[in-house]
């Protein structure tokens, strides 16, 4: 039979009184509660009791009670210090002790931290860009989306018509200031007297950033300098003026005083002769304007610019024109785009005069323009917010791990120190102290992993420049690094040391001093479990992505792309009539069998899209990309000819080659059956000669279009030079790229000769997936490492902590083999168990990755194997050597020691 | 002569403890205190005046038995010392000389239940 349980008190109201009652008043004032409250149970039932005790507590809440008694040994500074330098001796005799645990966990916190602190140095770097300008949330570029025509999609835009600006401030009341400014580019000449000019270069555009704007005054007041020299209000009003950086000056004009370099000329586009009328300080901050030489808008006007730069065009835009505002003070965001969308409904649509043209204007915050890669423009280098948030996620889950490595191992060898606990409680340690010992050997550990992972982090930067943008500076004094290593330094402090430390000084001093297991066993292997559970779970989604990536990757780089590119070399010509004679000359060099004239290479980024109508029993219009090359252009990439003929040779555009996803939208059966049907482009009827097998014209992200290829010798005046070489080894090509080079020079003698071989340009479209790959395949590894290290570390404890049981075990006849085996179980089960976790989620995740490529692998579940294989291979092989070296090991051994 | 001053609370604490004589703690003082002057005490109010007495040195304390009813917790004993015998006598000679000293009559007559 069940006894009724005894009437408690409540046991908020006990743990109340525990809090502000004095120790040494406790005892008999709680024994005194609980007597009366027996009492009152039997008079007047529990109920009322627990209310009169409840009361009871609170009345007891008065000074006397309150009074702690002094405490008899003060805790002195003194004291205290010599504490603290015991708990350092301690910490670091145990670090020494244990090499092997300290080892791999100095080891795996110092990756952490490295890793923490190289994607802060890029976040901070990234985040730092265009956030120091006066009013800054007051600044917004006008971008907007454009409809070219009826039927073509609204696209977003970052620039508007070269028109808008000035209309703006004309009509729209809400801006402060509205400025717009041109880029160029241009070689800069800077007359020199009577002696020879200096002449500088125009950018290296892979490399270098924007310089030149042509700007309207307003732009100063928007974007704020410092004025070296010149008058702000007056330096860029008249035509052919010009102001420069203070770096810009020096380099044109040397050591000369600033004052005198006013007045200077500085020449632009070989006639545009500029005046200095300022020159301002160079920003010291990260910013995407990273102009040097603004010349006057109002040149413009007054120059040959006025034919490029058609400042009164609605129905066309240039990313190289670009308007920002800063709004009135008291304005809003809202309102603005409001003001701007009736403005743009003024301007744009049926009978303004910009025809079937539609610009819808709208505002992009300042802060916005680094991170959006949908509006773009001809300076500003955007950074991937998504890829950012990814890198900040990688460093804090290998943090993570490194820091669970830590919790594992400490907890795991919990048992050795448990003596050590008992003898300091006895002593009068308290629960505090000890947390602040166990606390200091984890600061010691992390600290010393911060000293490691500072010094590493240059070289690390170094090390992965590639995905590293250009421009991250490591220094030790900045204070937002420091002040960034302190928070990790803590973050990691407490959250490996918090729990091993509570564990550890919760040990009671009298079971750890008789030697029992002082812990309560179970609970805590379930963690550990756990732990090791999530480690290998971030480990093996690590692991997936990698394959899957990589798997892409390798598709990307064989798929056939129905036309060959080995081989095949591009030039960039001037665009003039002198193509065609350089490509005759080319012909002439032995070996070299095609030479084509083209717009440009079947796949690259640049591409054309015309409307193209076939009027069969249904009238069908067909947006198409069109492909410009001569005869040559189809057996030079040896595409696929499936039906009829090539082009033939001829002067102008008389007839069309499609490929078979174009035959099929417009509903012939065969292929054969389009051949001879004449189409309308551009308003003129052409027939289609010839059929050829669909290629990829732009990277595996786009489907296949429909395509027509043609030849419009207005426009094909690239070249693209088949060279009889397999392969790419220097000896076979520095010959035949000699003479390609003398021919150029023939016919071009002061150009620069520049080409590329077409595979490096496909190569070049995947960049970022490149990155990205980079990316999983470093984090892959690090976590692997870091996971590994930790099941090692267990591994080793586990085969020391059961050595007596194996001893046992091999007396009465186990085989080395099921000993290897019951060691290994336990490991492999929780690998397993993480493989069931990560493999969903790396599903999830890797087909949201795909559906960014029309053509991909698919997710096939022999990849979760493999991963899943390659996870328990690699944690057998590190549990196996302590499991074979214990297994091994002779019982006599084992049992005798004592 | 050094006087001692008791407030009469403390007083009646006292003199209760001397009643109790040996179970002089908590709980049985504040039921002895309930019985004997009929009014409500709280036990909080008890200890408070306990621990004024000892600090005072007119009580002195040790730690009795444990009981089961007490959640296996000991119960502080009181016993009255010397000072406070002295004081209670003081007060009670005081109290004494001083009913003596009243005028017969003098009081209005009430009748003693």
């Amino acid at each position: 039979m069940k006894k009724p349980p005894n009437p408690h008190p409540p046991r908020w109201a006990d743990r109340l009184l525990e809090w502000f009652c004095a120790p040494h008043l406790l005892e008999e004032i709680q024994g005194d509660l609980y007597e009366r409250f027996q009492r009152q149970v039997t008079l007047f039932g529990e109920r009322s009791a627990r209310q009169q005790y409840t009361l009871a507590v609170l009345s007891f809440i008065r000074p006397f009670a309150l009074k702690r008694h002094p405490n008899p040994y003060p805790n002195t500074l003194s004291t205290r210090l010599v504490m603290i330098s015991n708990y350092f001796k301690i910490a670091w005799r145990n670090l020494i002790r244990n090499k092997v645990s300290s080892l791999i966990n100095l080891t795996g916190l110092t990756l952490g931290i490295s890793a923490c602190l190289v994607i802060g140095v890029i976040t901070h770097f990234e985040l730092s860009y265009d956030r120091f300008h006066p009013d800054s949330e007051r600044i917004y570029r006008v971008i907007g989306t454009a409809k070219f025509n009826k039927t073509a999609d609204a696209q977003a835009i970052g620039f508007v018509p070269r028109a808008v600006p000035q209309a703006l401030r004309n009509e729209v009341s809400g801006f402060e200031v509205v400025a717009s400014f041109h880029n160029m580019e241009s070689g800069v000449i800077i007359p020199n007297g009577s002696k020879d000019p200096k002449v500088f270069k125009g950018r290296d555009m892979d490399i270098e950033p924007a310089q030149i704007v042509l700007a309207d005054p307003a732009y100063f007041e928007i974007f704020q300098y410092k004025w070296l020299a010149g008058n702000p209000q007056t330096a860029l009003t008249d035509p052919f003026q010009v102001v420069i950086s203070e770096r810009k000056a020096r380099l044109y004009f040397g050591a000369l005083p600033l004052s005198s370099i006013l007045g200077k000329e500085i020449i632009y586009r070989d006639s545009i002769r500029t005046t200095v009328s300022g020159i301002v300080a160079d920003w010291k901050q990260n910013s995407d304007f990273t102009f040097t030489d603004f010349i006057s808008s109002a040149t413009i006007r007054a120059s040959f610019l006025k034919r490029e730069i058609n400042l009164e065009e609605w129905t066309d835009i240039w990313s190289g024109s670009q308007t920002f505002v800063k709004l009135a003070k008291g304005n809003t965001r809202e309102k603005a785009i409001a003001q701007l969308v009736t403005f743009g409904k003024k301007h744009f649509g049926p009978n303004r005069g910009t025809g079937e043209f539609k610009f819808r204007p709208s505002l992009q915050p300042l802060s916005d323009l680094h991170f959006n890669e949908v509006y773009q423009d001809n300076y500003s280098r955007k950074a991937s917010l998504p890829t950012l948030y990814g890198l900040i996620g990688i460093a804090l889950f290998i943090l993570l791990i490194a820091a669970i490595n830590f919790i594992n191992l400490s907890t795991a060898q919990s048992v050795r120190r448990s003596r050590e606990v008992g003898v300091r409680k006895a002593l009068g340690s308290n629960r505090g102290n000890l947390i602040g010992q166990f606390m200091s050997e984890t600061l010691i550990l992390t600290l010393c992993s911060m000293v490691i992972a500072l010094g590493m982090a240059k070289p690390l930067l170094h090390a992965f420049r590639s995905f590293i943008p250009a421009g991250v500076q490591f220094s030790f004094f900045n204070p937002g690094i420091l002040l960034f290593l302190l928070v990790i330094t803590l973050v990691t402090v407490f959250l490996a040391g918090f729990y091993p430390s509570v564990v550890l000084s919760a040990f009671r001093p009298a079971l750890a001093l008789k030697g029992a297991s002082a812990t309560s066993g179970q609970q805590k292997g379930y963690l550990r479990k756990g732990l090791i559970v999530f480690q290998f779970t971030i480990s093996l989604l690590f692991i997936i992505a990698t394959l899957i990536v990589g798997r892409q990757l390798s598709f990307i780089r064989n798929k056939d792309l129905g036309f060959s590119s080995d081989a095949v070399v591009t030039i960039s010509t001037l665009r003039d009539g002198k193509s065609a004679i350089l490509a005759q000359k080319i012909r002439q060099i032995a070996g070299i069998k095609h030479v084509s004239m083209q717009w440009s290479a079947p796949l690259s980024d640049w591409y054309m899209l015309s409307m193209l109508t076939y009027e069969g029993e249904n009238k069908i219009d067909l947006e198409v990309s069109a492909k410009v090359g001569d005869e040559h252009f189809i057996p030079l990439y040896q595409f696929n000819l499936l039906a009829g003929r090539n082009l033939e040779h001829s002067d102008t555009l008389k007839e069309l080659v499609v490929n078979a996803t174009l035959v099929k939208k417009l509903g012939f059966k065969t292929n054969a059956a389009a051949l001879g049907k004449l189409v309308m482009l551009n308003n003129r009827k052409y027939p289609i000669v010839g059929v050829i097998g669909d290629f990829h014209e732009n990277s595996l992200h786009a489907l296949i279009k429909p395509t027509v290829i043609a030849y419009i010798p207005d426009m094909a005046k690239d070249l693209a030079v088949k060279l009889p070489v397999k392969g790419k080894s220097i000896s076979d090509l520095s010959p035949i790229l000699a003479k390609l080079q003398k021919s150029w020079h023939a016919v071009y003698p002061t150009e620069p000769f520049v080409y590329s071989f077409l595979d490096d340009s496909i190569q070049k479209l995947y960049s970022r997936e490149q990155k990205t790959a980079q990316l999983v395949n470093t984090a892959s590894a690090i976590a692997i490492l870091i996971s590994c290290l930790g099941l090692l570390g267990l591994a080793t404890f586990t085969a020391e902590q059961r050595t007596k049981e194996i001893g046992v075990r091999k007396v009465l006849g186990a085989s080395i083999s099921s000993i290897i085996a019951l060691l290994s179980k336990d490991f492999l089960i929780l690998v397993l168990i993480a493989l069931c976790i990560a493999s969903p989620i790396a599903w999830w995740a890797m087909s949201k990755w795909l559906t960014g490529f029309a053509y991909h692998v698919n997710l096939e579940w022999w990849v979760f194997v493999l991963a899943g294989l390659m996870a328990i291979g690699v944690a057998l092989l590190t549990v196996s050597y302590h499991s074979i070296k214990a297994a091994l090991r002779n019982p006599t051994e084992s049992l005798k020691s004592e | 002569m050094r006087r001692y001053y008791l407030g009469e609370f403390e007083e009646i604490v006292l003199l209760t403890v001397a009643v109790l004589g040996t179970g002089a703690y908590g709980v049985s003082i504040t039921n002895e205190l309930d019985q004997q002057s009929g009014r409500s005490v709280s036990l909080s109010a008890v200890h408070a005046a306990l621990h004024r007495l000892e600090e005072k040195g007119m009580l002195s304390s040790y730690l009795g038995d444990a009981t089961n009813e007490r959640g296996g917790r000991r119960k502080r004993l009181f016993s009255v010392t010397a000072l406070g015998s002295r004081t209670l006598n003081e007060i009670r000679t005081v109290r004494e000389s001083l009913w003596n000293a009243i005028p017969p009559n003098s009081l209005p007559a009430i009748a003693i239940s």
